[in-house]
């Protein structure tokens, strides 16, 4: 009996052994692995990347986790990962400790609603300004639909922010002009749980990543969202200049045109301890920066232009004193 | 008192046990309830999402925003966190329960030192081996991986596994014990050749329990083991969980993800009530052969 | 031969017997280490009170967040100890065979049941509940996020632990004691309430006490449904942000912020602290308990 169980055991030891040592890949010029993670505003378009990369060179593996630029950056720092995905600016305690940002792609945070808010006509006519958003998310003077678009009903207004230490919420407080932590509303985990928190919501305003509210195939707002629109130049009503939220390609056109300000427009970075060294990391970084720049746009996001491509390769090319 | 009196007071006091009763009654078709909403609610959502090509297939195109694939990165990652997990533990708590019933009188104060210590480790909250687990990584510059998983999830399972194992230990008659140190055996031998196969049923439950437990904990993988698409090649690559596969990928809002999360709970609990089914099967068939 | 392998192995187990203490040293002394970097700035008072959370101005409160986990737990075990005491004196004093057969299974089945399952199920129906159904009931307008969802799925967690506990406690009384009062004319219920409850009432003191221990550790479950807003909660159907969801949320954020990562490990040490306290307060009075009524 004894034995039976020994053997059994061994048996199913091996059995999970084996797919571990055999399948080695035949001898390719680039060989390693890479592993990311961080902000969700760039998961989408780093799970492209490491999709084409690791088609030209099969020798590599990628592996990409979200979880927050908070997340991407104390990973990265902390050498549990080799690029940290950031959809804000680091700070300079990160820079202190080592953290290189690399420029590779542009995008944006916008406010989202509940397409079934019975107010959804009244603010698609006026928008909402600066001045609003600050009373809804910053000092919460503004508790009921009624008040942001002149009436007096009494529905409330469900806020939600993020619960998780993210780029989009930095950014979006950056625009209010303050930080994360000073935002209110329901904390939800994640780009995609705020989103979903407001589909769920008929009264929940939130914000997300373009990549999370706009679906990617059909180029409009993802099912069951809509796009709350700016009152960007504050006269209480919504220009036909404003009204660029349709399609992402029209947000992104906007973006590029500077109409749609940033913040909450955002560089989005890769974030390495100490100078990128070692392949394939370098061989990814440069390939992003040079052959991959051509996803991004087909990702629905905004490319940096051939200057600050330049620049980003700068920091990235030539001998570094990486730590690999 | 009077007849009338008496049998007034006893119509009193049974209405009162009946109110009592019907509240009992109603506590514990609660109770039960609550188990069939989960397990129903579980059911209800995953099975329409469980299908081979769903437990046979990674994810496509990103875990979070993918809609193509299914679960067999969570699937793998979990059973072999937890293999793992419960291997190393086992190692380790197999030892010191012997070790605390056969070497250590009753009374010892190593063994109530020993015992105390394992009481306040079971007590730790998950988080917080999750985040020891994560400083200790960091110090040793270890990465979210496969291997602090495996750690990490062992330091929850040893205490659990040990405590269950001493339990049992425990209840192996000391005549049995005296009897094989009368035929000259070491203690050692007696551990292993009497103890053990005496308890066997027993140990057997320890080790599955402490594996249902260590496959569905969450908190102490969030930080250590990392998620990816992918079928962990090697120790030392991340690996997906199907505890966090459900927590990460709920939470969105595109209907393909969410089913991910569905059938990946779905299997999770199938398989957390086929280990404790198996061990409740376990304890019942073979302890008719053990000795009393 | 045979003692150089007993003495192998006498020396080998030794060293494990060491361990678990060594561990608990590890853990408390590696947390306490990190903690120390936020002490040297915030005395610790103000840590453990203070009500403002702003890691980036540097001040690091965790009273909001020790409220909300307050709050979290006594709702959690208001509604659970009635209802698992309750049940435990049906299964133990009242129940027939085939019901109690049919129901510890169920009972220890909840028990293994992982947390993320738990949260899955509070996000799906206890959070729609609250908010839709019974937040309108009161009056008052709540997401459904809140003190009282975390609360409500807490309560199903923590149902085994204590029903399970109060089951071993009552099944040490002696059944003399239960003919005794039956011989005097008791009810079943009466012999219940005066003999195994009010004999049992340190043990299901201790059960209710571990089940608090585990609703104050809980982490995936709540961290779904309780709504994560760093300020104290005032109402039942306001969100609270309890300490383990503190940590398991923004550890991401602990290289980015000076002191942050020292003051999560501090929050750890704190849930840490308490945990154990009760937890080893309730094994105490179970030992006592066992001790002597055997």
């Amino acid at each position: 009996m004894r034995k039976g169980v020994l053997a059994l055991i061994v048996v199913l030891g091996a059995a999970f052994a084996a797919p571990r040592l055999s399948g080695r890949p035949a001898r390719e010029e680039l060989r390693g692995r890479l592993s990311v993670s961080g902000a969700w505003a760039l998961y989408p378009l780093a799970i492209k990347w490491a999709e084409e990369f690791q088609r030209l060179h099969p020798g590599v593996r990628i592996d990409i986790q979200a979880g927050g630029a908070g997340k991407g950056v104390a990973d990265v720092l902390g050498g549990a990962v080799d690029i940290g995905m950031a959809s804000r600016e680091i700070s300079p305690a990160e820079r202190e400790k080592g953290a290189v940002a690399v420029a590779v792609a542009k995008d944006a945070v916008v406010a989202t609603l509940n397409p079934k808010n019975p107010f959804l006509d009244d603010l698609r006519r006026r928008g909402l300004r600066k001045e609003d958003l600050v009373r809804i998310w910053i000092t919460q003077t503004a508790r009921t639909w009624g008040a942001l678009v002149g009436r007096t009903d009494g529905a409330a207004i469900h806020v939600y922010t993020r619960s998780d230490a993210c780029g989009a919420a930095e950014t979006w407080a950056a625009y209010l002009g303050r930080r994360q932590e000073d935002l209110a509303g329901v904390g939800v985990y994640g780009d995609p749980g705020l989103a979903e928190a407001v589909k769920r919501d008929p009264l929940g305003i939130g914000y997300n990543n373009i990549s999370f509210a706009y679906d990617l195939k059909t180029n409009k707002p993802v099912d069951g969202l809509a796009i709350c629109p700016l009152d960007l130049n504050g006269n209480g009503r919504l220009d036909p200049e404003e009204r660029i939220y349709d399609t992402r390609s029209d947000l992104i056109r906007a973006i590029a045109a500077n109409v749609y300000p940033s913040p909450p427009a955002r560089d989005l970075y890769f974030v390495m301890r100490g100078r990128p060294g070692g392949s394939p990391l370098v061989e990814f970084m440069k390939w992003v920066l040079t052959d991959g720049q051509k996803y991004v746009t087909e990702m629905g996001y905004l490319p940096l232009g051939p200057e600050r491509t330049a620049r980003s390769l700068a920091l990235v090319g030539g001998p570094g004193a990486g730590r690999k | 008192m009077t007849p009338r009196r008496c049998r007034e007071n006893l119509a009193a006091r049974k209405r009162v046990e009946a109110f009592f009763k019907c509240l009992m009654v109603l506590s514990t078709a609660l109770v039960i309830a609550s188990l069939l909403l989960i397990v129903g609610t579980i059911v209800w959502k995953g099975f329409p999402a469980l299908s081979l090509s769903m437990i046979t297939r990674t994810p496509r195109g990103g875990f979070y925003i993918g809609k193509e694939g299914g679960i067999l990165n969570a699937i793998v990652g979990s059973l072999d966190l937890a293999f793992g997990a419960t291997a190393l533990a086992f190692l380790l708590s197999l030892p010191l329960a012997l070790y605390l019933n056969v070497y250590q009188s009753r009374g010892s104060k190593t063994a109530a030192g020993t015992r105390f210590f394992l009481d306040v480790l079971w007590g730790v909250p998950s988080i917080v081996y999750g985040a020891f687990g994560f400083l200790t990584m960091m110090f040793f510059g270890l990465r979210a991986s496969l291997l602090a998983g495996i750690l990490t999830v062992a330091l929850i399972e040893f205490p659990i596994m040990t405590r269950a194992m001493d339990e049992v230990v425990r209840l192996v008659p000391r005549e049995l014990r005296e009897a094989s140190a009368s035929l000259g055996a070491t203690r050692f031998e007696t551990a292993v050749r009497v103890v053990i196969r005496q308890c066997l049923p027993g140990l057997l439950t320890a080790v599955l329990m402490a594996f249902g437990r260590g496959i569905g904990d969450a908190a102490s993988v969030l930080f250590t083991a990392g998620f990816t698409d992918r079928v962990p090649a090697s120790l030392l690559d991340p690996a997906a969980t199907l505890p966090l596969a459900i927590f990460f990928q709920l939470g969105t809002p595109l209907p393909e993800v969410q089913q991910r999360a569905y059938a990946s709970a779905v299997v999770l609990t199938l398989v957390i009530l086929a280990v404790s089914v198996g061990g409740r099967m376990i304890m019942r068939r073979f302890t008719r052969h053990v000795v009393k | 031969m045979r003692l150089f392998k007993d003495a192998l192995a006498r020396r080998g187990m030794s060293v494990l017997a060491v361990l678990p203490g060594l561990l608990v040293l590890f853990i408390v002394l590696g947390l306490f280490l990190k903690s120390r970097a936020v002490l040297a700035v915030q005395p610790l008072a103000r840590v453990l009170f203070g009500s403002s959370w702003h890691p980036l101005h540097g001040s690091f409160g965790l009273f909001p967040f020790i409220m909300g986990t307050v709050w979290v737990t006594v709702t959690a075990l208001l509604l659970a100890v009635p209802v698992s005491i309750l049940t435990a004196i049906y299964l133990s004093e009242f129940a027939p065979r085939f019901v109690r057969e049919f129901a510890r299974p169920i009972v220890d089945l909840l028990a293994g049941l992982p947390s993320v399952v738990y949260g899955l199920w509070g996000v799906l129906l206890i959070v729609p509940f609250v908010g839709r159904w019974l937040a309108p009931l009161f009056g008052v307008a709540s997401t459904g996020y809140s003190v009282l969802a975390g609360g409500m799925v807490l309560a199903v967690m923590i149902f085994p632990t204590i029903i399970h506990v109060s089951l071993e406690v009552f099944a040490s009384i002696p059944f003399s004691l239960r003919e005794a009062s039956f011989s005097l004319g008791a009810t079943r219920w009466e012999t219940a309430r005066c003999v195994v409850l009010r004999k049992g009432t340190p043990g299901i003191l201790a059960a209710s006490v571990l089940g608090f221990s585990r609703a104050f550790g809980e982490t995936m479950a709540v961290l779904m449904v309780a709504g994560n807003v760093p300020a104290a909660p005032t109402s039942l159907f306001d969100p609270g942000y309890p300490l383990p969801a503190l940590i398991a949320n923004n550890y991401g954020e602990m290289m980015s912020v000076p002191l942050y990562d020292s003051a999560l490990m501090l929050a750890a040490l704190v849930l840490l602290a308490v945990v154990l306290f009760f937890n080893v307060l309730a094994r105490r009075i179970l030992i006592r308990v066992e001790r002597r009524v055997r």
